[in-house]
């Protein structure tokens, strides 16, 4: 669903991205795990076209998205989470969906006005559902901003969700949360997988990613260093020397 | 006693057509502030975009002489026109982090469009038409000036519909999210540019309307009317806190009544003095604005 081609992406002299190759298939999780500076979060950036790639390409579902500005890209079914919660902190939790909701494709054949003006109780159905699912639905009406830590990051996963994407990238979701919260999101990622949608899980929370994906690539230096089951990756020698800096035989 | 009584009957009475006046102010500063809160940019040729949005509306009434609805909804729509271009011009194609560059393109355009205009009526005023001239209300002591009165009630009714629009449709929630948070928003699907350009145009379609509020009230329109307007709306914006809005319409009605008192008391050779020397106090006192808002975006 996701191919991931010779992918560089160079800041300056440093070079945050290296030849990367990836390939994500359709309903899976897929977790990318690596130190500090690997260059996940970069990766996430790239697919979402926040920056362009220096070099390589990147292909949804066929067709490449590169050249493709990042708001056309979550009409063709991409959308993220962020590492450091950007919620639009002035509007309220429902406006935040309804925001989302209302920039995708298949309402655009409604009429200009009638989308300006947001009159349309189909969208203000499945909003309802999506705070329903994310536990949001009896603090609707309150600003983003005055919401706890764990409910924006609730919110900022419904938000993503509610642009109803194909593939869903989740950069370090579980940062900041308490074991409950990560019990919490774990299911939740998981009942998103049943629905359909396809994830990358970028994460440090081993727990997390070793429990709920499917397939876990480890990046180090921009390149990719193992790739496998979580059972193979925590076998694997070059993934412990990456993280722990020596071997068990040492 | 008798002689206090009546100066206090008239600085109220002052105040209350200077607030009545402010309501074009606050149209000013709620278009400077629009801007600012979704782009992060000054753009200093709204008031100048304004100006020329009310000689439009002139236009019509000279030429097919339009009736006073017809001419302050040409105004509103030339100046939003006229936003749109200068938004093309000054910002669109301007590096985002580059925020000296659209601070003098938009300079640049503010004297365009002001020597333009010189150019077109050999710099002399034009009578602009008056609504309401002659009609006068009184309630006791006091009274309202019927083309005052008109003034602010289209402002307060422009302000209103500003308010819906920005608060209650997903245009405004998505111009909004834009100011609030650029990145997510366009990860969201809205298109940054195509909001700006929305943004520059409602904007526009209130300088427009204030543009003609100002000449309807004044009873002229002149080309050294563009300047004082921008550096009163900038003031205004200031003094509000630059992004927030009520902060634009309470500055903007502020400003209104306080520059009238100081006509009253000082005459119109100092008048401005006194609101600039305001300015200066609130930089030096409250540099945020009576209701300063940060707006974050990195």
């Amino acid at each position: 669903m996701l191919e991931i081609k010779s992918l560089s992406k160079h800041f300056g002299g440093v070079k945050a991205l290296d030849m990367l190759n990836l390939s994500i298939h359709e309903g899976e999780i897929f977790g990318i795990i690596g130190p500090n500076g690997s260059g996940k979060s970069t990766l996430v950036n790239v697919v979402c076209g926040v920056f362009p790639p220096t070099k390589g390409d990147v292909v949804f579902s066929g067709k490449t998205v590169i050249g493709c500005p990042a708001h056309e890209r979550l009409s063709s079914g991409i959308a993220r989470t962020f590492q450091n919660i950007r919620l639009f902190p002035g509007l309220t939790v429902w406006q935040n969906l309804w925001v989302a909701r209302n920039s995708i494709e298949d309402i655009k054949s409604e009429s200009r006005v009638s989308r300006w003006l947001g009159k349309n109780s189909k969208v203000k159905k499945e909003i309802d559902e999506i705070l329903e699912f994310s536990s949001l639905a009896e603090r609707a009406d309150e600003l983003a901003s005055s919401l706890a830590f764990g409910e924006q990051r609730r919110l900022e996963l419904a938000r993503a969700t509610a642009t109803k994407p194909r593939l869903l990238l989740l950069d370090e979701p579980a940062a900041g949360m308490n074991q409950d919260e990560i019990r919490d999101l774990d299911s939740r990622i998981r009942q998103l997988q049943k629905k359909g949608t396809t994830i990358i899980l970028v994460e440090h929370v081993m727990e997390l990613v070793m429990g709920v994906t499917d397939r876990i690539a480890v990046l180090n230096f921009g390149s990719k260093i193992a790739e496998g089951t979580p059972d193979d990756i925590q076998k694997n020698e070059a993934v412990q020397e990456a993280y722990l800096g020596y071997t068990e035989e040492d | 006693m008798e002689d206090f009584w009546y100066e206090f009957i008239e600085i109220i009475q002052t105040i209350g057509d200077g607030l009545l006046f402010g309501s074009t102010y606050a149209l000013i500063g709620i278009g400077f502030t629009l801007i600012f809160g979704a782009m992060g940019k000054l753009n200093m040729s709204y008031a100048a975009a304004a100006i020329a949005g009310a000689y439009s509306g002139l236009a019509a009434f000279v030429l097919i002489d339009a009736p006073l609805f017809l001419v302050f909804l040409i105004s509103s729509f030339a100046s939003a026109v006229l936003g749109y271009l200068l938004y093309l011009c000054c910002f669109r194609f301007i590096p985002s982090s580059n925020h000296l560059a659209a601070l003098m393109a938009s300079v640049g355009g503010l004297f365009l469009i002001d020597e333009l205009i010189v150019h077109a009526t050999q710099g002399s005023p034009l009578t602009f038409p008056s609504i309401f001239e002659d009609s006068y209300f009184e309630i006791g002591p006091f009274g309202i000036r019927g083309d005052l009165l008109f003034v602010f009630l289209i402002g307060l009714v422009s302000t209103g519909i500003l308010l819906y629009v920005l608060f209650r449709t997903r245009l405004g929630l998505a111009t909004r999210a834009v100011a609030q948070q650029d990145v997510a928003a366009r990860l969201c699907g809205i298109g940054v540019h195509k909001t700006n350009s929305m943004t520059f145009a409602i904007a526009g379609l209130l300088g427009g309307i204030a543009g003609a509020m100002t000449a309807a009230a004044v009873g002229v329109l002149s080309p050294v009317m563009t300047v004082p307007l921008t550096i009163k709306g900038l003031i205004v914006t200031v003094i509000g806190g630059l992004g927030s809005i009520p902060g634009a319409i309470i500055a903007g009605l502020f400003v209104g009544g306080f520059e009238n008192v100081f006509l009253y008391v000082r005459g119109i050779d100092e008048r401005d003095m006194y609101v600039v020397a305001l300015l200066f106090i609130f930089l030096v006192f409250r540099p945020n604005g009576l209701f300063s808002k940060t707006i974050t975006r990195d």
